[in-house]
């Protein structure tokens, strides 16, 4: 089996190879073997996804097999292990992770060479950019990181097992999200750097990658957001986002992802900012590879960096040449990226976008900037200096204030210029909301909870809270009001009820009015991580019969006990956990001894509501008398962020909904529009 | 022995997906120019009925409405000179070659 896996990688490496020299010589060529040339290449490229679907099932298999003669199947997984994670085992470790890394862009490629007749030659461009890409990953899988590696010396009877902390339902599901959105990316860069390379003028690249990059980003947000659940639910220090270095090389090509998904829309509309998206997609591409490198090289510690070898030589490489290979052919063929018209207005669509697009580079950087620091006062000093959650918070709270700002005014503007009055009559009522939201969190009792009796002289944290509320009400309103304004147009001519009008105004333009929704949903996390402010915790020993008071809950310990499954040994506390005087549940966190890797790990116990989570750990027990320690943390709103992570995902579906034909009559007479007519449609 | 077989057999079976053509391949669309043109002229029309649109919705007073109607509908006009020149150009330029 082994034997045939790594066989199938070699043949996958040299059909890839062979797609990029022939896909190279079919595009170069005017002699007349170049078309079926190119075929072949084509052709190759797909039967690359056949031999690493091949290569990563037989690795799964002989994960169930529990085949440890494969030396990776040794080191993460064993006998006990259940099977989910057993499947799991696929991208649990370096050699395996990056199979599937292999596979997701060999499946990408295929769909993408399947799809050619949308346009040859730019689909042969992009074809041979995702082959080389697929290539590097080939390299390392048959000469660096190789998963059919054979375990020296005897077979043992049992595997080390998968490591405690990616044993949880999240982590089955996480790790695959966020590689989508990781890979993804590399479909806009080859399709960008095919554009870029055959000197189109067009924006062909720009709509055929539209779909590619909001699944991409979709996917990515999902695994992001994922992986803050998890690290929620299973780190057990009480939050979800610590600014950890693996955890901030997924956020980066996330956010220059996002400015890219806004400033495409100057390109398509108005022909501007050509330069500038064929960068910003080369960064989101660029900065995934990066993360990939942080999290396997070993340059940066992290709790999520799981694999670690000599491999970053390899990436630091092809960094490198990617990076070479863009700006050779960015000086070579800039002058057709030449923007078609110049910044009319200071307030206009086109203006927020471009200081939206501003902010998230800032952003980026800040997090780039954090995320090596260590690294680099290591060189330079000669000692790491360790930067921490007030460095990014002091950037990126100010940073995502503007950011709902922007998110709040853009929709309200309008293409090239926007007067005075036409601001005034959009943005008064919404303004109105969100101060009169503010005045009523300023005066009412913090005795209501959170977020109720905001006082932002009290504390910085209570000011920054008090404002992303209100700039999310203000954010809210607006989006509010763009969809009851166009429903009430199509309710006119149609003479159907607001909300069918709105339903409507959704189909015909599922992707502006899906971003809305993406919008709200930011709105509703940025709420979640508002809540931060309000936060409390508390640590005590507790004996049978003990008290605890947090906030409105007292916990009271009733006993602690253990068990013993196959796959781990473990121990609780049970709690019974009062609220005005009257018990609400019964709470049991846990510590588990896993027996294969002889490693612990915490499993918290969470009671969510719409309000705040009551998050108890079980942290062990004190040597000296034998009482559990408990720590339980009050967690204001966090559920917001999981729900608010649901409307951006559901918005994003929508959005990639194909947008309702217009009716008939007018497609009829768009057909015959004079020079100096306007297009009669009742949509945009 | 059974995996040198099935390596054989996977080669032989990629070797002749790859390189076993059909007849007739599929071929690519000329005129960059003409299609990159008529790319704009769709966005720019795309603008005028967003435009249209939000001026019905009330977004936009009348001044604002008129002066960018104007702008675009000059817009549209210079791309369709264009690209009536373009693919004359085109037409003539495929003539030649049969002359």
């Amino acid at each position: 089996m082994a034997q045939l896996g790594s066989f199938a990688l070699l043949l996958a490496l040299a059909c890839s190879a062979y797609c990029v020299v022939a896909g190279i010589i079919g595009i170069v060529s005017r002699r007349f073997f170049a078309v079926p040339l190119a075929e072949t290449a084509r052709r190759a490229g797909i039967v690359v996804f056949a031999l690493v679907f091949l290569a990563a099932m037989i690795l799964v298999v002989a994960a169930f097999e529990n085949d440890f003669s494969i030396a990776y199947i040794l080191h993460h997984s064993n006998r006990d292990l259940p099977a989910p994670y057993k499947f799991a085992t696929l991208w649990s470790g370096q050699e395996g992770s990056l199979l599937f890394w292999a596979l997701l862009l060999s499946a990408y490629g295929m769909v993408l060479r399947l799809r050619y007749k949308t346009d040859v030659r730019l689909f042969a461009y992009a074809s041979v950019v995702v082959a080389a890409v697929q290539v590097f990953f080939l390299l390392l899988l048959t000469f660096a990181a190789r998963p059919f590696a054979v375990t020296q010396g005897n077979t043992p009877a049992d595997g080390n097992g998968l490591n405690p902390l990616l044993q949880y339902p999240e982590m089955v599901i996480h790790p695959p999200m966020l590689y989508l959105g990781y890979v993804g990316f590399t479909v806009p860069f080859a399709f960008a750097l095919g554009a870029l390379a055959m000197r189109d003028r067009g924006e062909q690249w720009i709509r055929i990658t539209r779909r590619w990059t909001m699944v991409t980003w979709g996917f990515l947000t999902c695994g992001i957001f994922l992986g803050a659940h998890w690290a929620y639910s299973v780190l057990g220090w009480g939050g979800y986002w610590g600014w950890d270095p693996v955890e901030n090389a997924s956020l980066m090509p996330w956010l220059t992802g996002t400015a890219f998904l806004h400033s495409v829309m100057m390109q398509e509309k108005r022909g501007m900012l050509k330069m500038w998206n064929i960068w910003l997609v080369f960064a989101t591409f660029w900065l995934a590879i990066l993360g990939t490198f942080l999290t396997r090289s070993g340059i940066v510690s992290s709790v999520h960096a799981f694999a670690q070898s000599s491999i970053g030589d390899w990436f630091a490489w092809f960094l490198a040449i990617t990076l070479l290979v863009f700006i050779f052919f960015f000086f070579k063929n800039k002058s057709q990226l030449r923007s078609e018209h110049k910044l009319e207005s200071m307030v206009s669509r086109e203006s927020s976008f471009l200081f939206n697009n501003l902010l998230f580079v800032l952003l980026c950087f800040t997090v780039l900037w954090g995320t090596w620091f260590p690294k680099i006062s290591e060189l330079v000093q000669g000692n790491k200096v360790t930067v921490g959650a007030p460095f990014y918070n002091r950037v990126a709270i100010p940073v995502a204030l503007l950011l709902l700002i922007l998110t709040a005014v853009g929709p309200l503007l309008a293409w090239r210029k926007t007067s005075i009055e036409s601001l005034r009559r959009n943005f008064m009522w919404p303004a109105i909301g969100a101060i009169g939201v503010a005045v009523f969190l300023m005066i009412t009792p913090q005795s209501w909870g959170s977020p109720f009796g905001l006082r932002p002289a009290q504390d910085i944290s209570y000011f920054y809270s008090l404002t992303a509320v209100s700039l999310s009400v203000l954010v809210t309103l607006s989006v509010v009001s763009e969809f009851y304004r166009g429903g009430r147009v199509i309710s006119k001519h149609t003479g159907q009820n607001i909300f069918a009008s709105m339903v409507q105004l959704v189909h015909r333009n599922t992707r502006r009015y899906g971003g809305y929704i993406v919008h709200f949903g930011v709105v509703v996390v940025i709420i979640g991580f508002a809540g931060a402010a309000f936060n409390q915790e508390k640590e005590n020993e507790m004996g049978y019969g003990d008290k605890m008071t947090i906030g409105p809950y007292t916990l009271v310990c009733r006993s602690y006990t253990d068990d013993d499954a196959p796959n781990y040994a473990s121990e609780w506390a049970v709690l019974d956990v009062y609220k005005g005087g009257r018990q609400i549940a019964t709470m049991t966190p846990e510590r588990r001894f896993y027996k294969a890797s002889r490693q612990t790990s915490t499993m918290p116990d969470i009671r969510s509501t719409l309000d705040e989570d009551l998050y108890l750990v079980f942290e062990g027990l004190n040597p000296d008398n034998g009482h559990p320690i408990l720590k339980a943390h009050l967690n204001a709103l966090v559920m917001w962020i999981w729900v608010g992570v649901w409307i951006m995902l559901i918005g994003t579906v929508l959005a990639l909904i194909p947008n309702a034909s217009a009716p008939e009559r007018v497609a009829a007479r768009a057909r015959f529009l004079p020079v100096h007519a306007e297009p009669v449609v009742t949509g945009d | 022995m059974i995996w040198l077989i099935s390596c054989l057999t996977l080669t032989v079976a990629c070797l002749f997906y790859v390189f076993h053509l059909p007849e007739r391949l599929f071929p690519g669309s000329p005129n960059m120019r003409a299609g990159y043109l008529r790319e704009r002229k769709d966005a720019v029309y795309e603008n005028l009925r967003d435009l249209n649109f939000e001026y019905k919705a009330g977004k936009l007073p009348d001044i604002d409405y008129m002066s960018l109607k104007s702008s675009l509908q000059d817009e549209a006009a210079t791309l369709l000179a264009e690209i009536a020149r373009a693919e004359n150009s085109s037409k003539r330029g495929s003539r030649n070659t049969r002359l």
